[in-house]
């Protein structure tokens, strides 16, 4: 047990310092073709660790790993994506993405002393838009292990305070809605506050039940 | 008229430098995390000497000493997930668009 609880560690360990040597992440889940893109979003119930590679501005394939829980539930999973932008549009003032993932991987779900292991193959969809003033996105995880189901739906929508020259940093106000069936008992809103600049992307939210989240991105 | 232009933009220069300056319109730039792939990207091109993004008004400038092939511009918008709405040669200097643009 112990051991298994050090390997945990050390896997997560391994693939942050992964993340952390190639880069780390954003918003929209791909940066310019031959970018690298990494990002960790951690709060008490919930870690990820993710970093893919952008082969065009349409597609990019990456890895990601997850550590949840709540309601009775422990999971970790381990996958593999590939990410596909479905359509863009860029207006003047706005541009506008609907993207599609489809991820491969296994999960271990341990609940009441059971444990079980799968395989999956999950599909999201995701639609996002935004002005320099204005940011909403939408997306939809279906994810089915066995005889669970960890859907995930995510809503999230927010303004900047001001307008931000290219050098500048310029902080939003967002609204984060999500939920994962089995995980969570109700809908899950963390108000964060979100700066971005060239190189960095990072956000920082407390949810209503008081659970600290925090997401940076970074590039280069 | 394109040989105009660029007398016009050298006279305007005073003489100091002979580059040459396009800028570019840009669709769909309105962030500084996404926008910077473009800076990056023309930066990496030996020809290019100098880059400036201006997500206010939003368009790239790019000088260089004797301009950059509009496809190429268009590719490395594109790559990058914008689309060009308008390219030209900018009758002054990089100087004078960095002082009418940054805050």
């Amino acid at each position: 047990m112990l051991v298994m609880k050090n390997m945990n560690k050390l896997y997560f360990m391994f693939i942050f310092l992964l993340a952390a040597h190639q880069s780390i992440i954003h918003a929209a889940p791909m940066n310019f073709k031959g970018s690298t893109t990494s990002m960790t979003q951690v709060s008490k119930d919930y870690i990820s660790i993710e970093s893919s590679y952008a082969l065009s501005i349409k597609e990019s394939f990456g890895a990601k790993t997850i550590k949840a829980k709540g309601n009775g539930y422990e999971t970790t999973s381990g996958e593999i994506f590939y990410l596909r932008k479905l359509m863009r549009k860029n207006t003047i003032k706005s541009q506008l993405n609907l993207w599609l993932f489809t991820r491969a991987g296994f999960i271990d779900i341990k609940k009441n002393k059971i444990k079980e292991h799968h395989v999956y193959l999950s599909p999201t969809l995701q639609f996002d838009y935004e002005t320099k003033r204005v940011y909403g996105m939408f997306s939809h995880q279906v994810l089915r292990a066995g005889h669970e189901n960890f859907d995930t739906t995510k809503i999230e929508g927010g303004f900047s305070f001001y307008e931000a020259g290219y050098t500048e940093i310029q902080p939003w106000f967002i609204l984060k809605t999500k939920n994962i069936n089995s995980l969570n008992n109700e809908i899950k809103y963390t108000p964060s506050l979100r700066f971005i600049n060239k190189s960095i992307f990072m956000d920082a939210g407390i949810s209503t039940d008081g659970d600290a989240s925090f997401h940076f991105m970074y590039t280069f | 008229m394109k040989k105009i232009i660029l007398l016009i933009a050298i006279m305007s220069s005073g003489g100091h430098s002979y580059a040459l300056t396009q800028k570019i319109e840009v669709l769909g730039m309105v962030c500084a995390f996404c926008a910077q792939g473009l800076e990056k990207n023309f930066r990496a091109k030996d020809d290019v000497d100098d880059v400036f993004v201006s997500l206010e008004n939003y368009f790239v400038a790019i000088e260089s000493e004797d301009g950059i092939d509009n496809k190429f511009i268009t590719k490395v918008i594109n790559d990058a997930g914008y689309d060009v709405r308008k390219i030209e040669i900018f009758p002054g200097t990089m100087s004078q668009i960095r002082i009418e643009n940054e805050k």
